[in-house]
């Protein structure tokens, strides 16, 4: 009787775990196809000379560690890891505090913090392709507004994309302005969350803003903290289509990303298997960078 | 109920995997109608056989214009639609190259810059047009065909004349005490553009936005010095004595004025905070009553120098892919396109035909007598090198060049770097 109802209990869990594993099926399928197909070749293509067109003709060749080895040797790639390691940095440090201060303002608001929100949130609304261009035309030399405004206080002018001391700022300046909002969104929907008792409590304590801001608020919002940090390391660590359409890596490669060196050098020849090799190191740097907030911040 | 919601999901499973894998074999018989002999039978029907859907790869601009306003006829003639993928020279480039590999392509005329003839035909990337009963007449220009043949046979069209021309500004030139005309050589220019910066106006504007732009930009001035980038064994001649003098004096130019992307050079030339920028006659449509016009340039660096060739070409040529659906159809099109009268019709709406009927006609010049210099321009044009590795070639070059406009290296250290960078990719 033991016995049968054991066997029975098994059976049961076995049911189950089948049926569990047909629910994922889809996603793993899904992710097979999307993810580690594409991966598998990429990592396949950086050991090959394999270019687009030349493989029309002649196969791709085996070329063992050519690719890392010229990829690595070469001064513009390492200036490349440089420029966009440094651009995360900043971008992720400036972004996560206007974003913070944006959602601790909107947060204590008593009125119009509907508004407020809309308002704050328009520039991550927009595409990137509006917000580069738009930029531009801001900051031409010739009809820019900034300029314009500059000359009427007499001010000193900038061709802002065109010059080596301005064009790595602007860029940076540009992406904190459209993604600090989507750090306030992610900050301000978690601050809603924070117990109010708690603020009482700390209020009752006599903890002035300061300590009830690094005592209550912070320690409250530290997972939606490392979330973004981390969301906004990824992002920052691919920034291809600002630098694309406004500086295109210039002046002298001061604004040459991973990305963009990956496309100028692989993808524009048509060299995939040099681009896949680059695409893999830039890969590996994002995860060495991840997995520093995944387990230090989020366990 | 588990069981049979794990049997729908394994049926739905089962079923988008044989959709997403469905055989190519199934195409053709679902657009049958794009096929060279549906095309070229039409239907034995009494309804009127539905008209064929042929698909144009061109680069944006007035170059697609000119040819999107001339397909309504072809179009009505043929029973075909025409759908036309306008794109920047860059998506240009990868989206002809992307869909060359696939078996059956996609497009059935394709706009190519003369640069990527070598790489294109040397993958079998386009049709031979000899061989689809093509042949280039006397009428078009002949330096301007020179990149078109491979071992003879036709594969391109030269369709657009676009070669590099000097842009400037009437007034800024005047007050310098020059006219269009009289700009005889580069120290012309130099002198120009230092009187402008003088006046508080900007001198030479050139585009530093690409390594693609810096080099195009900088290769008139190079030839003008006598100096060109690779020598007729197709290796790299950038850290010549002819290409640091014109590295040097380019310095000396563009000290006067900015770097600029395209729409802010025409925008400053035409507005006078600029003074000359070298440009492309597709950009500017000059008149008697506009503040710019252009100028071809003389190839002659100072006075009593010998005369180079300095004009380089950026014709836009069409061809046909080689696995276009509709190769019949698809060099009918281009036979059409590339029609005498066809190609006069366009003029009016910026098409510069590299054609003596069209930049030698009275009346043409009557309204555009800017096309006069078009045509002597396009007769004693350079193509880029045609080397299959040109993109490469320029990213580099461009690249070094960058660093040399910024300061960052000296001109011997930078075009000793590109050399060496080049002989190595040229090695392969």
């Amino acid at each position: 009787m033991k016995n049968t109802n054991l066997e029975k209990l098994n059976s049961a869990q076995a049911q189950t775990k089948r049926f569990g594993i047909t629910m994922i099926s889809p996603t793993v399928l899904v992710l097979l196809v999307m993810t580690a197909y594409p991966l598998i070749f990429t990592v396949y293509y950086s050991f090959t000379n394999y270019n687009l067109l030349k493989v029309l003709k002649n196969p791709a060749k085996f070329i063992g560690l050519k690719n890392y080895i010229d990829l690595l040797s070469n001064t513009y790639f390492r200036q490349a890891i440089l420029n966009t390691v440094k651009f995360t940095i900043l971008a992720v440090i400036f972004e996560m505090l206007i974003g913070f201060l944006m959602a601790l303002l909107v947060n204590s608001l008593k009125r119009g913090q509907k508004v407020m929100r809309t308002l704050l949130l328009l520039p991550y609304l927009l595409p990137t392709v509006t917000v580069a261009l738009s930029w531009r035309m801001m900051l031409s030399p010739n009809y820019g507004i900034v300029n314009q405004v500059l000359e009427a206080l007499n001010l000193p002018v900038y061709n802002w994309f065109s010059d080596i001391k301005t064009a790595f700022g602007m860029l940076l300046l540009i992406d904190i302005w459209q993604s600090a909002p989507f750090v306030f969104l992610l900050l301000y929907a978690a601050l809603q969350s924070v117990p109010q008792s708690q603020y009482e409590a700390a209020r009752i304590d006599g903890a002035g803003a300061l300590q009830t801001l690094f005592y209550v608020t912070i320690p409250n919002i530290k997972n939606s903290l490392a979330l973004c940090a981390l969301m906004r390391t990824i992002d920052s660590f691919r920034l291809f289509d600002k630098v694309n359409l406004l500086t295109g890596g210039g002046p002298a490669n001061s604004t040459a990303t991973i990305t963009q060196y990956i496309y100028n050098f692989g993808i524009k020849a048509l060299d995939f298997g040099f681009g896949s090799a680059g695409a893999l190191v830039m890969t590996l740097l994002v995860l060495f960078l991840s997995s520093f907030y995944i387990k230090r911040a989020m366990g | 109920m588990k069981k049979l919601f794990a049997l729908i999901l394994t049926l739905a499973m089962a079923m988008s995997l044989v959709a997403c894998g469905g055989s190519k074999t199934n195409e053709p018989a679902s657009s049958g109608s794009t096929t060279p002999a549906a095309t070229t039978e039409p239907a034995k029907t009494d309804t009127p056989a539905a008209p064929t859907k042929m698909t144009l790869i061109l680069r944006a601009g007035t170059y697609a214009d000119v040819i999107k306003e001339c397909l309504p006829a072809f179009e009505a003639e043929h029973n075909v639609t025409c759908e036309v993928q306008e794109l920047s020279e860059s998506d240009l480039y990868s989206g002809i190259a992307l869909d060359a590999i696939n078996a059956q392509g996609t497009y059935d005329l394709c706009m190519v810059d003369g640069s990527w003839m070598a790489e294109f035909t040397e993958n079998g990337v386009l049709a031979n047009l000899s061989e689809l009963g093509y042949t280039l007449d006397d009428d078009i220009i002949p330096a301007t065909t020179a990149i078109c043949y491979v071992d003879g046979d036709v594969y391109l069209a030269p369709y657009y004349g676009n070669v590099t021309v000097l842009l400037y500004n009437k007034a800024n030139v005047e007050a310098a005490g020059f006219t269009g005309d009289s700009i005889a050589n580069l120290d012309d220019i130099l002198t120009i553009c230092k009187k402008a910066q003088a006046d508080g106006k900007k001198g030479f504007i050139f585009r530093g936005d690409s390594q693609n732009n810096l080099v195009v930009d900088f290769l008139p001035i190079l030839l003008s010095f006598g100096g060109w980038v690779i020598d007729e064994n197709n290796q790299p001649t950038v850290n010549s004595d002819a290409f640091k003098k014109a590295m040097n004096f380019y310095l000396d130019l563009i000290s006067t004025g900015d770097a600029e992307v395209k729409d802010d050079l025409i925008a400053s030339v035409d507005t006078g905070a600029g003074t000359m920028g070298v440009g492309w006659p597709g950009w500017y449509t000059p008149t008697a009553d506009t503040t710019a016009d252009y100028t071809a340039i003389t190839g002659v660096a100072s006075a009593g120098d010998q005369a180079y060739n300095a004009n380089v070409y950026g014709i836009w040529t069409i061809g046909v892919p080689a696995n276009s659906q509709n190769k019949e159809l698809g060099v009918e099109l281009l036979s059409y396109l590339m029609d005498k009268d066809v190609q006069k019709s366009t003029v009016p709406s910026g098409g510069v035909p590299c054609r003596y009927s069209s930049l030698q006609d009275a009346d043409v010049l009557a309204t555009y007598p800017q096309y006069e210099v078009v045509c002597k321009a396009l007769e004693g044009g350079m193509y880029r090198p045609v080397i299959a590795e040109w993109t490469q070639f320029y990213t580099i070059l461009g690249t070094e060049m960058d660093n040399i406009v910024n300061g960052v290296k000296t001109v011997d250290q930078g075009l000793a770097d590109a050399q060496s960078q080049l002989e190595s990719l040229m090695a392969g």
